[in-house]
C-alpha cells in the first residue's frame, strides 16, 4: 500500500469519527498545553534571576573575602596580580565614618569609596562623562550624586531642591566626623570633578559614592586620629573590598578554586549562576514531571479510542486480511492513527501554549503591580513564562511518544484479529 | 493446478480442561484443473467453509498438503499466505463483506490499494470492470444504497480485480433470490469463459452445483467425486 494511500485511509476514519477523535485531541492538547505551560514558568524565573544576577554584576569577577585560614586579602593584592589568569585586582575601600560634602550652597551625605583607578581601568571604569582622575584630589562621582545634594530649607514645607547644575570642573567640600558623637570635623578636603560614573544597570539603583584615590585614605585616617583619643576595640576605620578580575569567562572558575584552596572566602557569579542552575534544572525537571501526568491521563483517552476503533472495525480488518492486507500493515495504520492525534494535540498545544504565554508575561506584572498598589514592578524586568525550543522538542517527544505507546496495544490487537471469525460478524 | 492431500483437522470444543476434538476433515484428497468451475457441496456442518479456510490459509490444518502450482502454500506463515492470497486469490463470501465506508467503485478498488498501484492505473481498471459487470450506474453508491444482486456483483468484481487464477466462493447465491442468483451463476461462467479464471464455489444448493464442470461432495468429513455435470 503506497504511503499515500495509508494516510487517505487514515483521513477516512478519522472524518468518520469526527466528534470522538476530536476529544481525543482535545485531551491530548490540553495535557500537553498543561505541560509546557507549567514548565515554561520555572524556565522563565530561571532567565529573570539569570539576567538580574547577571546585569548587576561584572561577569568575570570574583569577590575575595578574608577567612579564619587565609591571609588578609587586602595585604594581597600585589601577590593575587601575579596569579595566572588576572587581569585586574581591584581593592575599594570605604571608611567608619560620618561624611558630609558640601557644593555651594548645596549639602549632601555621600559615601567615599577609595581605589586604584589604574586597575579600575583596565576593567573598564564606565563614565557617563569626564574622565578617571589623574590627580589626589580628583574625584570621580556616582550618577545620582547631584540628585542628592539638597539645598538647605528655609520652611518645613518647602519642596525638596537638588543640584542640577554641570559636575565636571566644580569644586565640592569633603568632610567627616565621628559617629559615637555625631561631631563633623572642621578640616575640609576639597575635590574636583573630573568625571561622572555611568548609570547603575537597574533603575532602582543608585550610585551617590565619590570615588577617589588611594591617597586620600590617608589624609582622612590622620583626620580621624587626631579627634579621637580612644577607639572602641573591634573598631575599624577602613573595610575592604577586594575584587579580583579573571581575564576571561572560561578562567573565572578556576581561578576561584585556586583562590578557595588558599582559604579565602571566594564569591563568584560564576558560582552564583552554577548554584542557580542546578536548582532550576531541578525545579524543571519537576514541573515536567508533573505535566507529564496530565499527558498520561490525555493517554487513557487514546487507548480508548483507538481501543474502539479497532473493535468497532473488527470486521473491516477481517476483510482485508482475507484479501490480502499484511497484518504488520494493519498495525501500522493503527499507529499512524494514534501517533496523528499525539501530533496534532502537540501542534495545538504549541501554539496554545505560546499564545497563554504571551499573554500571561503581558498581563501577570500589570496584575501583580495592581495587586501590590504599585504603578510597575519598579523596573524589574519579570519574564513570568518562556518557552525555549527545547521545552517544545521535550513535551513534543513524550506527548507523541506517549500517544503511540497507548496505540501498541490496540494496534497489536488489529493484528490478532481472526479472519473467520471477523466475517462471522453480523453487518 | 490446486492439489490437496491427506488434509485432516478438528475442532476443541466445550470448556476449557474438558475440550473435546471433533474432526471436520478426515483425510481430504483432490484435485483443481485450471480453467475448471468445481463445486464442492454437501450438507451444512459437513466441513465445506472449513476445507475452504484451509484452502485460502485463513486457518491451518492439522496435518496435509495444499500445493498450488508448485508452492506448497499449507506451510506458509501467516504474512506469506497474505501475501499470496492478494497476488493469486480472490474471494466471494455469502454476505458481500464489502467495506460499508467505501463506495462501490472503491470497494472495487481495495485489493489494487492494497497492493501499492497508482492511482491512475487503478481507476483505470477499476472502470473498466465496473462495465463488465454491469456496474457502471451504480458505481458511486455505498454497499447500503445496493441491492443484494448489485452488492454481489460488486464483490465478484473485488474478487476479480486483481487477475487472479483462481476465486472462492462461499455460498455466493446464498443471500440472493432465484432470479438474481441465475444472474450471478451466469456472470461466473461467463467469467470463466473469458478469463479463464478458475472458480470454487461451495453451496448446498444442488442447482448451483450444476453449473459447475466437476462437483465433489462432503461426507462426514470426507470428499467424493460426483461427476462432470456441466449443464449448458
Ligand atoms: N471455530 C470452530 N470451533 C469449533 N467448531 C467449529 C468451528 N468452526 C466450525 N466448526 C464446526 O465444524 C463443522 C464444519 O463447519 P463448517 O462451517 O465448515 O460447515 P459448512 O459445511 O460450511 O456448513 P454450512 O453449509 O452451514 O455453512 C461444524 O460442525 C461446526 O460446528
Ligand atoms: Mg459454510
Amino acid at each position: 500500500m503506497q504511503f499515500k494511500d495509508q494516510v487517505d485511509f487514515i483521513r477516512r476514519h478519522i472524518k468518520k469519527n469526527k466528534l470522538r477523535v476530536f476529544m481525543t485531541v482535545l485531551a491530548a492538547t490540553m495535557g500537553t498545553a498543561f505541560l509546557i505551560v507549567l514548565a515554561s514558568v520555572g524556565f522563565g524565573l530561571h532567565e529573570t534571576l539569570r539576567d538580574e544576577v547577571q546585569s548587576n554584576r561584572i561577569i568575570t569577577e570574583i569577590q575575595v573575602h578574608a577567612s579564619d585560614e587565609s591571609k588578609e586579602p587586602s595585604e594581597q593584592v600585589g601577590a593575587f596580580k601575579e596569579m595566572a589568569h588576572v587581569k585586574a585586582v581591584v581593592n575599594r575601600q570605604r571608611i567608619n565614618a560620618i561624611q558630609h560634602s558640601r557644593l555651594g550652597e548645596y549639602t549632601g551625605s555621600h559615601e567615599i569609596v577609595v581605589t586604584d583607578f589604574t586597575e579600575e581601568a583596565r576593567v573598564g571604569f564606565a563614565l557617563k562623562e569626564g574622565r578617571l582622575p589623574e590627580k589626589a584630589n580628583e574625584v570621580v562621582v556616582g550618577s545620582d550624586f547631584g540628585a542628592s545634594m539638597y539645598l538647605e530649607m528655609e520652611n518645613e514645607n518647602d519642596e525638596f531642591v537638588t543640584y542640577d547644575g554641570d559636575l565636571i570642573g566644580q569644586q565640592f567640600i569633603y568632610q567627616i566626623g565621628d559617629y559615637q558623637t555625631g561631631n563633623v570635623f572642621d578640616e575640609e578636603i576639597p575635590f574636583t570633578i573630573v568625571g561622572v560614573g555611568e548609570y547603575p544597570a537597574k533603575d532602582w539603583q543608585q550610585d551617590r559614592s565619590i570615588y577617589a584615590d588611594r591617597a586620600m585614605l590617608v589624609k582622612m585616617e590622620e583626620i580621624y586620629d587626631a579627634h579621637i583619643e580612644e577607639k572602641q576595640e573591634d573598631f575599624k576605620f577602613i573595610y575592604n573590598n577586594v575584587t579580583v578580575y579573571a581575564d576571561k569567562v572560561e578562567n573565572v572558575s578556576t581561578l576561584a578554586n585556586e583562590l578557595k584552596e588558599e582559604g579565602y572566602w571566594v564569591y563568584s557569579i560564576a558560582d552564583e549562576l552554577k548554584q542557580m542552575d542546578v536548582f532550576f534544572l531541578a525545579l524543571k525537571a519537576g514541573l515536567i514531571f508533573v505535566g507529564t501526568i496530565a499527558i498520561l491521563i490525555a493517554s487513557i483517552g487514546i487507548f480508548n479510542t483507538m481501543t474502539m476503533a479497532v473493535t468497532e472495525r473488527t470486521r473491516e480488518i477481517g476483510v482485508m486480511k482475507a484479501i490480502g492486507a499484511n497484518p504488520k500493515l494493519i498495525q501500522r495504520l493503527f499507529l499512524m492513527e494514534s501517533a496523528w492525534i499525539g501530533i496534532v494535540g502537540t501542534l495545538l498545544a504549541v501554539a496554545i501554549s505560546y499564545a497563554v504565554s504571551t499573554v500571561a508575561n503581558y498581563l501577570l506584572p500589570i496584575i501583580v503591580a495592581a495587586a501590590l498598589g504599585e504603578e510597575d514592578l519598579g523596573g524589574m524586568n519579570v519574564t513570568f513564562s518562556v518557552i525555549p525550543w527545547q521545552l517544545v522538542l521535550i513535551a513534543s517527544a513524550i506527548s507523541i511518544g506517549v500517544a503511540m505507546i497507548s496505540g501498541w496495544r490496540p494496534a497489536r490487537k488489529a493484528t490478532k484479529i481472526d479472519v473467520i471469525n471477523a466475517l462471522r460478524q453480523e453487518l | 493446478m490446486i492439489h490437496v492431500r491427506n488434509l485432516h483437522h478438528s475442532f476443541s470444543i466445550g470448556k476449557k480442561g474438558k475440550e473435546k476434538q471433533v474432526p471436520v476433515l478426515k483425510g481430504i484428497s483432490f484435485d483443481i484443473a485450471a480453467g475448471e468451475i468445481v463445486s464442492i457441496v454437501g450438507r451444512s456442518g459437513s466441513g465445506k467453509s472449513t476445507l475452504l479456510h484451509i484452502m485460502a490459509g485463513f486457518l491451518k490444518p492439522d496435518s496435509g498438503d495444499i500445493r498450488v502450482a508448485d508452492v506448497t502454500t499449507s506451510a506458509f506463515s501467516e504474512v506469506e499466505s497474505a501475501k499470496f492470497r492478494l497476488d493469486h486469490y480472490g474471494f466471494v463470501f455469502q454476505n458481500f463483506q464489502l467495506m460499508p465506508g467505501l463506495t462501490a467503485f472503491e470497494n472495487v478498488e481495495l485489493p489494487l490499494v492494497l497492493k501499492g498501484i497508482g492511482k491512475k492505473e487503478r481507476q483505470q481498471k477499476v472502470q473498466g470492470i465496473m462495465d463488465n459487470v454491469g456496474l457502471k450506474d451504480v458505481q458511486d453508491h455505498y454497499p447500503n444504497e445496493l441491492s443484494g444482486g448489485q452488492q454481489q456483483r460488486v464483490s465478484i468484481a473485488r474478487a476479480l480485480i486483481t487477475d487472479p487464477p483462481v476465486i472462492f466462493a462461499d455460498e455466493p447465491t446464498g443471500s440472493l433470490d432465484s432470479e438474481t442468483e441465475q444472474d450471478v451463476l451466469l456472470l461466473i461462467q461467463s467469467l470463466n469463459k473469458s478469463r479463464g479464471i478458475t472458480f470454487v464455489i461451495i453451496t448446498h444448493d444442488d442447482e448451483v452445483a450444476h453449473t459447475a464442470d466437476r462437483i465433489y461432495r462432503m461426507h462426514d468429513g470426507e470428499l467424493v467425486e460426483g461427476g462432470v455435470t456441466r449443464a449448458i
